[in-house]
């Protein structure tokens, strides 16, 4: 039996270029996510970041701006 | 660890959000730590102009192999509550199954048995696809705890939802539309549940 993930393209970035972009775009331009669980978002996050846990995200799509970019994590 | 973060961009990205990018690595690339994200396989690239029945037929593949996994996965785990909820969400994806396949044969009553469904129109869309074992010897390093076997988990329940979510708003049959819909319901409560035992963990 075969099976297969649903994936469609997706962005990426990789650490030094969201740091780049960071660095270069104004705090409140864009959205950093947190999708982890709480627990793993107390341990250590990146600062600014917003924490939807995954399981909340269709939830919880008001709360964010669909026109500012949005790098999760 | 990528996964759970790959599937939220690429959901986000479904629901009309015009740039979203996956921080590769997650935070442990960020803190300049060696990451390592889950392999990416058996890309389904749907144009967005597929028959509901192309897309029932693709979801059905999905549940086979979200069943599949939680059944390898569960057999890893020395965790018998993790194994006990497990065999719960099994149980729930192959009640799915049995609605997608119901859906399917009001589209085409012509359908044979579902056994033959499953052999025939549900193999040859997954013919590009992979198996259990060589998903998990992809994800080897991902493997070694329950944690991380959550955090997989996670990232195909949200990749169904993502599917469900996208097509029960483009299909016209109302019908089709509710049962998609509830599908999709239910795979949000087994983000939850996967979510809360991770929470538990940690």
């Amino acid at each position: 039996m075969k099976w297969m993930q649903f994936l469609t393209p997706v962005a990426s970035m990789d650490a030094e270029e969201a740091k780049a972009y960071m660095r270069s775009h104004k705090e409140g331009s864009y959205t950093l996510l947190d999708v982890r669980q709480p627990s793993e978002y107390e341990k250590g996050r990146i600062p600014g970041a917003k924490l939807i846990p995954l399981p909340e995200l269709a939830g919880r799509l008001r709360e964010l701006d669909s026109r500012k970019p949005v790098i999760a994590y | 660890m990528g996964g759970r973060s790959r599937a939220a961009a690429q959901f986000l990205a479904g629901q009309g959000f015009d740039e979203v990018y996956n921080l590769k690595g997650g935070i442990a690339a960020w803190q300049g730590l060696r990451a390592f994200g889950p392999a990416e396989m058996g890309m389904t690239s749907l144009s967005g102009s597929e028959t509901p029945q192309e897309v029932i037929v693709i979801a059905y593949g999905m549940e086979q192999g979200l069943a599949d996994f939680y059944s390898r996965v569960s057999a890893m785990t020395k965790d018998r509550n993790v194994s006990d909820i497990l065999g719960k969400l099994i149980g729930i994806e192959e009640k799915h199954k049995d609605k997608l396949f119901a859906l399917y044969r009001s589209l085409e009553p012509a359908t044979q048995e579902r056994d033959l469904f499953e052999k025939g129109i549900v193999s040859d869309v997954m013919e590009g696809g992979f198996t259990g074992e060589e998903f998990l010897e992809k994800n080897k390093p991902l493997l070694d705890t329950v944690e991380n076997l959550l955090s997989l988990a996670m990232m195909l329940e949200a990749q169904a939802l993502d599917l469900y979510t996208r097509y029960a708003q483009n299909l016209e049959d109302v019908q089709g539309r509710s049962v998609l819909h509830d599908i999709a319901e239910e795979e949000k409560g087994h983000l939850a549940t996967l979510g809360s035992l991770m929470e538990a963990r940690t």
